[in-house]
């Protein structure tokens, strides 16, 4: 049970597992680049199966105004504050890719329906840090880091954008970027005074959609960053090659004594592994390698395009997306040198191998994903990025993405698409709208560090 | 001051006097235009338009590759206009602004400006 004596999440992971169920979900969901001429949105999310509104969107907060594209948030305070009993987890960071604005939302005073309380201007934050494109949060005890993947102007690399507890301006947090070219993710890791970070692209480059073409001529990511967490500087850099094209998302185990981490290639669709060795010095290697695969008319086979991978609380399993073949897969990483699939389900795609489930055609393929603290649900939804998804799924644009919920086992491997639970974003009120991040109230298996 | 006459013909031909130092997005959003924006820096792609006729300089757009600009598309948020123009606005115009890469690859002067083989240069 949460230690109700000290501050926001759970004294260890093991505890967090320990948490109630989770009976409420905060997805954002965007018109930005559809068409519908609204503002993006958070949507709250009602999970409880005993609740006659199971399974259904209950509330929506709309932004002050269009064109946001939001996509990733993160809290104001988390685990690492667990023992600051003067913190709370009140704080959604909802920040707009495309505008770089900063919405502040309150989850805390009616969780069931949230409220806009503060926008930190996108403009202010150019004029002021010379950065844009903001996309992952993470608070380190009170203060809030947020990875803005460019400059004024949408050039790589960008840097980190910090924030007081009170959603002021501190400024640039890092002291270098050293000879990092590009930002995306990242995730830090105290006892081994480490921050590894990622690489998708200059703004200028993915923001307007996917050329192909531009790997070739180095313009997306292939290096991961092992950074000097205290000094804020980058350190080391792995450079992985044709192996780790366009390195995403970034996680380390939940255990804070472990160095083993992970991230997943999109393009390459490989899974790499990090780890420091005896010696005390970083090494990593690929464990996981999904095939591209043919398609009869098209020229250039389909990559996986792994666009997110997620650690289960107690660290045993890795779950990865190909958001291009249409699986979600469930490996056992109990070695985490030996990555052993142990379950995969089946929704959309391009491979066309699960067009329609639980009564809703699924356009798009499994993007985002959040895992319940326990492991045992799993929450996904379809749509990746406006541009991107117009490119590759254009029937989007009139059917919506949708939310599904994965069974998983957590004592033997597997997963199961649970067949009552859909919410189809085609049947929003104001017109189909894109689903992608998923956060809940009480922290869930991205969004907490121990430290 | 220039002004030019900016004619949205997917509008119902909706025409606006237009001051030629100014973005068309701030243009015509301040005359009551509901258009798609999103970054607007030119590096984004949510406001694209098609031009059918007229000039504009665009020279600050990052945003699209060569095909794109063949097409006939404009960055509005940091295109400005060097004489009338008729457009087709928001995602009605986007009939050829996405491709999937897989299924129809750039040629080597498709791509965008920076990266781009001029056709010449090939021989």
């Amino acid at each position: 049970m949460t230690n109700h004596c000290c501050g926001p999440g759970y004294a260890s992971p093991a505890e967090a597992m320990t948490a109630p169920r989770e009976k409420l979900l905060y997805t954002i969901a965007i018109y930005t680049g559809t068409g519908i001429q609204k503002p993006d949105y958070l949507c709250t999310i009602d999970v409880d199966p005993e609740s006659s509104t199971y399974s259904q969107v209950i509330s929506r907060l709309q932004m002050p105004g269009i064109g946001d594209e939001l996509h990733h948030s993160g809290w104001n305070a988390c685990s690492s504050c667990h023992g600051d009993a003067s913190m709370e987890r009140k704080y959604l960071i909802v920040p707009g890719v495309r505008s770089s604005n900063l919405h502040i939302v309150d989850c805390g005073t009616d969780p069931r329906s949230p409220t806009l309380f503060k926008v930190i201007d996108g403009a202010e934050i150019k004029a002021r840090t010379n950065l844009s494109a903001p996309h992952t949060v993470h608070c380190l005890g009170s203060e809030i880091i947020i990875s803005m993947l460019g400059d004024a102007q949408g050039n790589a690399p960008g840097g980190y954008l910090q924030l007081s507890k009170e959603f002021e301006i501190v400024g640039r947090w890092e002291n270098s970027m050293g000879s990092i070219k590009f930002g995306y993710d990242f995730w830090y890791q105290p006892r081994h005074n480490v921050m590894v970070s990622s690489e998708w692209a200059a703004p200028n480059t993915f923001m307007p959609g996917f050329d192909l073409e531009e790997v070739g001529h180095l313009k997306y990511g292939r290096e991961i960053h092992f950074w000097d967490f205290e000094k804020k500087e980058p350190k080391q850099t792995f450079y992985l090659g044709e192996d780790g094209l366009i390195p995403l998302e970034v996680r380390f185990h939940h255990n804070p004594d472990s160095s083993h981490g992970f991230v997943g290639a999109a393009l390459s669709a490989n899974i790499i592994h990090w780890w420091k060795d005896a010696a005390g010095d970083w090494q990593w290697e690929k464990i996981v390698d999904v095939g591209n695969e043919p398609h009869p008319e098209w020229p250039i086979p389909i990559p996986g395009v792994i666009s997110v991978i997620l650690l289960s609380m107690d660290d045993r399993y890795l779950y990865l997306c190909n958001w291009l073949h249409g699986d979600i897969r469930q490996y056992d990483i109990s070695d985490p040198h030996n990555a052993k699939l142990t379950g995969q389900v089946w929704m959309g795609g391009l491979l066309d191998r699960a067009p329609e489930v639980n009564g809703v055609k699924v356009t798009g393929g499994p993007q985002m994903i959040q895992l319940s603290l326990d492991g045992k649900r799993l929450y996904v939804t379809t749509s990746l990025f406006s541009t991107w998804d117009n490119q590759f799924y254009p029937e989007i644009r009139t059917n919506g993405g949708c939310m599904l919920m994965v069974n998983c086992d957590t004592e033997n491997g597997g997963m199961e698409i649970d067949p009552l639970f859909v919410v189809d974003f085609g049947k929003e009120p104001n017109g189909p709208s894109r689903c992608h991040e998923t956060r809940y109230p009480g922290g869930d298996c991205t969004s907490d560090i121990w430290v | 001051m220039t002004s030019f006459t900016i004619t949205l013909a997917n509008q119902g031909g909706a025409a606006f006097d237009v001051d030629h130092r100014k973005p068309l997005l701030q243009s015509l959003r301040e005359q009551g235009v509901d258009l798609p924006y999103g970054c607007k820096y030119g590096g984004c792609i949510t406001c694209a338009a098609k031009i059918i006729s007229g000039k504009v300089d665009q020279k600050a757009q990052r945003a699209l590759n060569n095909r794109q600009i063949n097409y006939g598309y404009i960055i509005l948020c940091v295109a400005r206009p060097m004489s009338d123009c008729t457009l087709e606005v928001g995602v009605e115009s986007h009939d050829k602004l996405y491709r999937n890469p897989f299924l129809d690859p750039l040629a080597a002067h498709e791509l965008k400006a920076d990266i781009a083989t001029p056709l010449e240069a090939k021989k």
